[in-house]
Parts: structure tokens; sequence; C-alpha cells
């Protein structure tokens, strides 16, 4: 009794052990990511192909948390790369930034609230909590009082918005602050009266209402073609010039038409 | 919990028309208003736990027979750009069960040594009776403390230079901290005090002269235990270990801050199970997490059928401590009292 | 190497270490709060106990704490986390008072009112609640109640009269209690069921020949018989609620705002922060070493409360010491 019992044991540990093994046993670099979430679909995805494209060279892990917590980690040495989405500051003396790919920055409503267009004004002023209600804003459908969404302060989309889009003002502080892309988009879709922010990639994806800025859609060819005002960039970025894998890495998605081709898919190249 | 049988009401003699067992006119059309609405209040309140029970089980079956199918149990997630291609839940599925396996392993030992000291050994003297009083005393804290400060607790130690080898070191020098070993053996601790109590519970149980029986043959104190008293209290021993599973495959807080989060069971370095423990992967608790919507909110329907499954686990594990309790209520706790080497 | 196990051990050595094992389990307690008090030192050295007061924006000051994690100045520890604290006490209190409301009718009901075949079910259901790992009650939480209470109960006057402090989306102290209570209900029904089954029947049955309706003399006799395990009900429940921290995460709303009773109906809209929640929302900044030490100040002020809870319902039980009917 007691032998099968150990035996099963032992039998489910290997089998664990066994589906696990194949997932690089012997692969020799490691590259930690963390940083922000509205890269890191493109990040992972671009992480996977090159995996599979040179198999045993580099593993990845990659975290999220948000831009500035990728950025002091990768100040303090934590993690090989942090994925920025926002321009250096001052205080990243030190780190290396490399651009691998622009995207958009989309002002999304709920789906119900059909709002066309909106003015980089008007824009201003409902995220900075001066216009409050609905019926204040002509073209919306929706009633009652505007649901500001934002993003917590370590989201380099909310740094980029505010420099873009607000002309450097803060979001009004009653607004919910959300954690993620995908809990912004999450929060708008379930809110009637919601608005917020979010890079293409998420606006695309269908349930929310898009809206265009100054009359030009948000979608990344006009994001391309630089007619949208709201267009920001990724960056991976490293304590000094990039090394070992991390260098490889970056090198590839900068040169391959296998990461420009991932790239385009849902974003805007760089060059 | 291992009590919630009320005694049954005790035989009456039979009563003329009212023999519900407590007392004549006792129908409650005779009491004052105050009372019924006592009365009302407490069947209100009794059968709306069954109906909120029921609703839970009900709604995560619907939803989970709508969403699970078996080939999400079997196949790995992938990374995708949509939620469609994500793939499966194979990885935190084998996470939970490594989790266990681990937590279990080093509890185990653990609490039997602690509750066989404190019940065998940790009685006489008033020196060993205040040491068997602070073990008993550290186990309730430990008890009593929550999952998440438990799971700081992990990452503090874990992240010290000392347990490098437990996960591993980034460039810059920090320790990585996070890996199925950190979260195991903080998972041991949730799995603690259940064995602790159960075990020690049913050592004291055992009556004296089995014990005498064995020293009048010439056997040490360390031989009755592992021969004769150890045996004895197995149904309880395997009663404490359901339960203790049953807590750690319900964490999540722990698994969130200690195992690394990455989508697949990542393995670290190169000695082949070694590289398994010191590695990073999910649990189901947490693949619930990520896919609901306070995590990444992409895929709800993977995160009910993922519920769904670990519902039926727990179910299970409920089961199976059900029959245990009532297996060991029937045997006679004597009968394997005879082996003795 | 497995003979020399199978062969009879020492006595004396295997004493020593078992009991080296049991003293390890009661280090590993010290070596907790140790650690945790270690890692928080930081927030202690800058704010002293200030920052259990209110007063400043915990929003800005996290944010703060997230912007300067390098080389962080003195100023960048001020921390007032008292929201937290307030969103704490208060959603454990009415979770614990609902609950034990709840539970003490549910147990009398189980105990003394139930049929046989319906206690049959009740028992295990029961069981089954108490066993629900919290992320599905979190699940159900954030996809149905939340989105239920946000577009059916909350009115748009209710978001108009708080507009300018705050934003009403379903997520906020409503679902929160709700669930807790859902919870930590079943925790409190077992010790109060087995401490109503171990009342002798004697007592009841005495007030019973007195004249009192069955209802009444569970409340005049046996409920005052009981009052230990109903206080170690509130302690254990109250401890399991300050603990909880996944469930409340995902429908509590994560702002670190404090409901306040006098916005009338919206306050139970209200989104609030609790220590235990903050703690898995702040978990990736736990490397910067400002938020690092707050979130292990947090977790310090959760394991001191856990004690002080064991030690209050000690105290409490000792006058009722002379009620116990066991032994």
């Amino acid at each position: 009794m007691h032998r099968i019992r150990r035996l099963s044991v032992a039998l489910t540990v290997a089998g664990v052990a066994g589906v696990a093994a194949p997932a690089a046993a012997n692969a020799t670099s490691l590259v930690t990511i963390s940083g922000a979430t509205s890269s890191y679909p493109l990040v992972s995805l671009l992480a996977a192909k090159y995996v599979k494209l040179h198999p045993h060279k580099i593993r990845f892990k990659i975290a999220q948390g948000g831009t500035t917590v990728g950025l002091n980690d990768v100040k303090a040495g934590s993690v090989t790369i942090a994925d920025v989405a926002q321009e250096p500051t001052g205080a990243d003396a030190g780190l290396d930034f490399y651009p691998i790919a622009k995207y958009a920055i989309c002002v999304v409503t709920n789906k119900a609230n059909t709002l066309a267009n909106l003015t980089q004004a008007q824009v201003a002023s409902i995220f900075t909590g001066k216009t409050t209600s609905w019926s204040a804003v002509p073209g919306a459908t929706a009633a009652g009082p505007i649901e500001v969404f934002t993003r917590t302060s370590v989201a380099g989309v909310l740094t980029s918005f505010k420099s873009l889009l607000l002309e450097g003002k803060s979001v009004t502080s009653h607004a919910t602050e959300e954690a993620t892309e995908g809990l912004m988009r999450q929060a708008v879709e379930s809110a009637p009266s919601g608005i917020g922010f979010l890079s293409n990639y998420q606006a695309d994806k269908g349930g929310l209402n898009s809206v265009s800025l100054n009359g030009v859609a948000c979608n990344k060819t006009t994001a391309a073609s630089g007619q949208y005002p709201g267009v920001a960039v990724f960056f991976e970025v490293t304590k000094g010039p990039a090394t070992g894998g991390a260098a490889a890495f970056i090198n590839w998605i900068d040169r391959s038409p296998a990461a420009k081709k991932i790239i385009s898919s849902q974003w805007v190249t760089i060059g | 919990m291992s009590t919630l049988s009320p005694q049954a009401p005790e035989a009456r003699p039979a009563r003329g028309r009212q023999d519900s067992g407590r007392g004549r006119r006792s129908s409650p059309m005779s009491w004052r208003w105050g009372d019924r609405l006592a009365l009302a209040a407490a069947w209100v309140a009794g059968l709306s736990l069954c109906a909120i029970a029921g609703a839970i089980v009900l709604y995560m079956g619907y939803r989970g027979i709508q969403y699970l199918r078996p080939g999400l149990i079997f196949s790995r997630p992938q990374v995708s750009a949509d939620q469609a291609g994500s793939g499966g839940f194979l990885d935190p599925l084998l996470g939970t069960i490594l989790l266990t396996v681990i937590g279990i392993a080093i509890a185990l030992p653990l609490a039997l040594a602690s509750a066989v000291w404190v019940v065998e050994y940790g009685q006489g003297g008033r020196g060993r009776q205040s040491l068997a009083r602070i073990v008993e005393s550290s186990i309730e804290i430990v008890a009593g403390t929550p999952d998440i400060v438990i799971a700081i607790f992990g990452l503090a130690v874990f992240q010290l230079s000392l347990m490098a080898p437990f996960s591993f070191t980034s460039e810059g020098g920090g320790v990585y901290g996070r890996s199925f070993i950190a979260a195991g053996a903080m998972m041991s601790l949730l799995a603690l005090p259940s064995v602790y109590a159960a075990t020690r519970d049913g050592l004291q149980a055992v009556p004296g002269h089995v014990r005498e029986a064995a020293f009048a043959l010439g056997k040490t104190r360390i031989t009755t235990i592992r021969r004769v008293l150890l045996p004895s209290v197995r149904s309880n021993i395997a009663t404490g270990t359901t339960l203790g599973i049953s807590r750690i495959i319900g964490s999540t807080a722990i698994v969130l801050i200690l195992l690394g989060s990455t989508l697949r069971i990542e393995t670290q370095g190169s000695v082949p199970a070694i590289d398994l423990l010191r590695g990073t992967g999910s649990s189901l608790t947490a693949y619930i997490y990520e896919n609901s919507p306070a995590g990444e909110g992409a895929a709800p329907q993977k995160a009910y059928a993922a519920a769904f499954l670990l519902l039926i686990f727990v179910l299970a594990l409920n089961l199976l401590v059900d029959r245990l309790g009532r297996a060991h209520a029937s045997a006679s706790g004597l009968a394997s009292a005879g082996a003795v080497v | 190497m497995l003979e020399r196990l199978k062969k009879p051990w020492p006595d004396r050595r295997a004493e020593r270490l078992l009991g080296a094992v049991s003293l390890l389990v009661a280090a590993v307690v010290v070596a907790m709060v140790a650690f945790v008090a270690a890692k928080s030192w930081p927030i202690f050295q800058h704010n002293g106990l200030g920052w259990l007061l209110g007063g400043g924006d915990l929003e800005t000051e996290i944010a703060n704490m997230n912007a300067a994690a390098v080389k962080p100045a003195a100023s960048v520890y001020h921390l007032r986390a008292w929201p937290l604290i307030y969103g704490t006490v208060l959603s454990t209190g009415i979770a614990v008072v609902l609950g034990m409301a709840i539970a003490v009718l549910s147990s009398v009901f189980i105990v003394e009112l139930a049929p046989a075949r319906v206690r049959r079910v009740v028992i295990p259901v029961v069981r089954l609640l108490a066993s629900v790992p919290s992320v599905i009650y979190g699940l159900i939480g954030i996809l149905v109640l939340v989105p239920f209470i946000g577009h059916h109960l909350i009115t748009e006057h209710e978001r108009r009269s708080v507009q300018n402090a705050v934003q009403l989306t379903g997520a906020g102290l409503a679902p929160t209690v709700l669930i807790l209570t859902v919870m930590i209900t079943p925790i409190m029904i077992a010790l109060v069921c087995e401490a109503l089954a171990s009342v002798p029947a004697s007592w009841r049955e005495g007030a019973v020949a007195l004249g009192l309706n069955p209802l009444r003399a569970v409340r005049a006799v046996t409920l005052k018989a009981i009052r230990p395990a109903i206080v170690a009900a509130a302690v254990l429940a109250t401890a399991r609620a300050l603990g909880e921290a996944v469930m409340i995460q995902m429908v509590s709303g994560g702002k670190s705002f404090s409901p306040s009773p006098g916005d009338g109906i919206a306050f139970f809209f209200e989104p609030l922060r609790t220590l235990a929640s903050a703690i898995l929302d702040f978990r990736e900044g736990v490397g910067s070493p400002p938020l690092g030490a707050t979130i292990y100040a947090f977790a310090l002020l959760l394991l001191f409360s856990a004690f002080a809870l064991s030690v209050a319902g000690y105290l409490v039980k000792l006058p009722l010491r002379k009620y116990q009917t066991r032994g």
C-alpha cells in the first residue's frame, strides 16, 4: 500500500517534470523583462517568435507592472530589459532607450455611446474634469455624468497621453484608475457613460467605440501616416548599452522581416 | 470543523397529539409575534445559506459546462494576439498539483514530528510543558496568519542572497525569489496547522493502555510511536492532510506573489528535477485570477472553465474528508494497534 | 541507509530530533515577525507611527514612491495610510456583524429547529461554502455581482451626488461586504453549532418545563451558555476577513478612498481599499525600497492585528469561563 502510494507520487512528479522539461531544459541565456502592460502583447509575440526561430539560445521571463515599475527594475538591476511606453525623461540617465514600435493612443467610449469625434480641446476638458456631463458634449448619445477612467501612475500610456493630448495637464483626481490596459478596456466596456484611453491594439479589439480626434480616426494607418496626433513609441530599455542575449533580441527586432511582420500586424514599425 | 453533527434529541415517552419531542403546546401558532419572527428568521437564514451555495454551484456548473472542454485541460497555454488562440490550462493545472505535492511533502513531516513530540514527549516536566505550549501557540499563530502575510514573508526570505539557489539571480545581483519551491514552502505553512491538529487529536485519543502495553513488551517510546501509535491515527492524518490540500489548492495570494506568473512552467538551470523546483509557472487559481476582469480580463470563458474544474476538485476533497471522517468514526482506532515490532 | 532507518531508533536521539523539528516550527513564527518588521523599518523610521493616520493623499504618495524608487529622498517615504485602515475596519466590521447574526440564526436552525432531513442537507452545504476558494467568490463577484450593482442598483442621482469626489462603478463596499459575509459565516456556523450541540439538553428542557417556548428557551439559556464560543467564532471570522486579499481586490474598486456615511445610500457603493488588497495591488513594486517598505508595513499591521485579535478573544473569554459547558 505504501509502495503504491510512493510510486504514484513519484509518477506524478515525474509526469509533471516530463511535461515541463521540454520547455527549454538547456537554454543558455535568460532575459528578464518587466514594464508596460501596453507593449506586453507585442513583446510576448516577438519573444515567442524569437525563441521559435533561435531555439535554445535565449529564454524570456516577461512580467508586467507598468512602465515605471519596469524602469525601476532595470535601474536596480533586477531585470535585463524594461518595456517602456513613454519618452525618456531626465530621471532616466544611464539607461539606453531602443524604439521598437509606434502605437496610437485612442480615446474610447462605451459601445452604446456613438460619439464620433472630439477636438483635442474637448478631450482635455473632459479628462481634466472641466466637462462633467455628457449633455455638454455634442454628438454623444450617453446621458448623465461622464465616468472618466484613467491608468495608475506607473503607466507609460498615461504619461504619453498627458503629454500628447492633454497638454501636460493631469487627469482629474476622481477618475477611476485601472492598473492595466485590459482592465481599462473592461471598465469602459461595462460602463455606459464611461470614457477612457487605450493603445490602438486594445481599442481595435471591438466592443468599444473609438473616437476620432480632430476628424482623424484612430488606427494604425493614420498613426503610420502621421495624421493622428496621439502617436507614442514603445521602447526596450536597458541599463547602459544592451549586451548579450538582450542585444541579440533587440537587434533582431530592429532588422528581421519576421519581427517587422509581427509589429505591423497591429502596430506601426519604426522607420 | 470536525463536528457539525449535533446530538440527536433524547428519546422521550410518546405524548398525545404533539410528539415533536419538544414538549406540549409548542406550536408556533401560540407564540408571541416576536418569537414567530425569530423562528421565521432562523428558517430563512438556514435556507438562504443553502440557496446561496446552490446558486454558486449551479451557476459555476452552468458556466463550466458551457466553457469547459477536455481540450482545455490537456493543451498548454499559448501566447497569442487574441484570446481565442490562447490555448488551455494544462500548465496551471500541473502547477497546482506540483505546489500541492511540495507543500504536503514539507508540511507532513513537520506536522507529524511536532504533534508526536508535543503529545508524547512534551508532557513531562515544567520546561517541557512550556516548550510544548510554545509550539502549540506558534502553530495556532500560523493558522491565524493571513495568506498574504505568509506570501510577503516568503518573498522576504527567498529574496535573501542566501536563498539564491532556490530561484535565480538577475544581472544586477538581485535574487528573484520566486519559484515553485518558494511558493511550495509557504504553502506548507498553510497545510501545517490542519495536519498538526488532526494528528494531535488522534494521538490524544489513543488510550493510555495501548502505550503501556507496548512498554510492557519492552519497546522504547519511539518504537511505540512508529509502530503502534502513528499507524493507528492514519485516518486522522489523512483527514488533516486532505484539509491541508484543500487549503493549498484554493490559495491565490501566495501563487501571485511567489510563483513568478509565467504562462507556462519554465524551468531554471540544468539539473533535471531541481530546475523544475527553481522554475516559475502558474496555478489554476492564478490562471482564474489573470483571466478574470481583475487580471487582464481578456478571457472570462477560460476563467469560468478553470474555476469549474477547481470547484470540482474542492468538492471531491470535501467528500473525501467526509468519507474519511465517517470511516474513522466507525472503525476502531485500535484495530491496527496490534502491529508491534 | 534504508536498512538503518528500518531498525529500531535510539530513543534519546529521536526525542531530540523531534523536539528540534517542533521548535523549528516555532522559529518560523519568530522569523516571520522579525523579517516583516525589519523590512518595514524604513516606513517607521520616516513616519513614526504617524503613517497610521490620515491627512495625505495616498495615491500621490504611492506615485511618488514609484517615481523616485532608485535614490529616494526622505520625503518620498511620507505615508498616511488611514484610508486603508478605515476600509479594512469598515468592511470587516460590517461583515462580521452581519455574519454573526446570520450564523447564530442558522446555527439555531440547524441544531434546534431543522428536521433531520433538512439538517443532513444543510451541514454539507455549510462545509462546502467554507471550502470554496476565495478566487471563485471573487470571480462570481466581479462577473455577476459588480455589473448587476453597477447597472441596476446605482441610480444617476447617486452618481451625481458624489461626482466631485469619486465615481460609482458598482465595485465598492456593497459587493465586498456581501461576499465577505458569505465567506466568513460558515466558519462561525461551524463553531456555534458545535457549541450549541454541547450544551446539555437538560438546561434547555428545564427552561421549557418552566413554560418558555422552545425558541425562548434557546435564547434565554443556550445562547448565554455558548458566549465563549460566539466570541471565538467572532475572533476567527474577523481574522479571516482581515486577511482576505484576492476576493476584495477583485470587487472593491481599488481606490484608496474612505467611504463616508454622510453620502447616504451612495456610501454603500463607494470604492475602497483594504490593507490586504493594497498589498496585492502594489505587489509588483516590491522591488523599489520605499514601496517595498510600505508593503511590509501593511503586512506587519495585519500580523499584529491577528495577534491582537487572539489575545483580545482570550481576554474576553476569561470572565465567561463560568459559563463553559464542557468538562
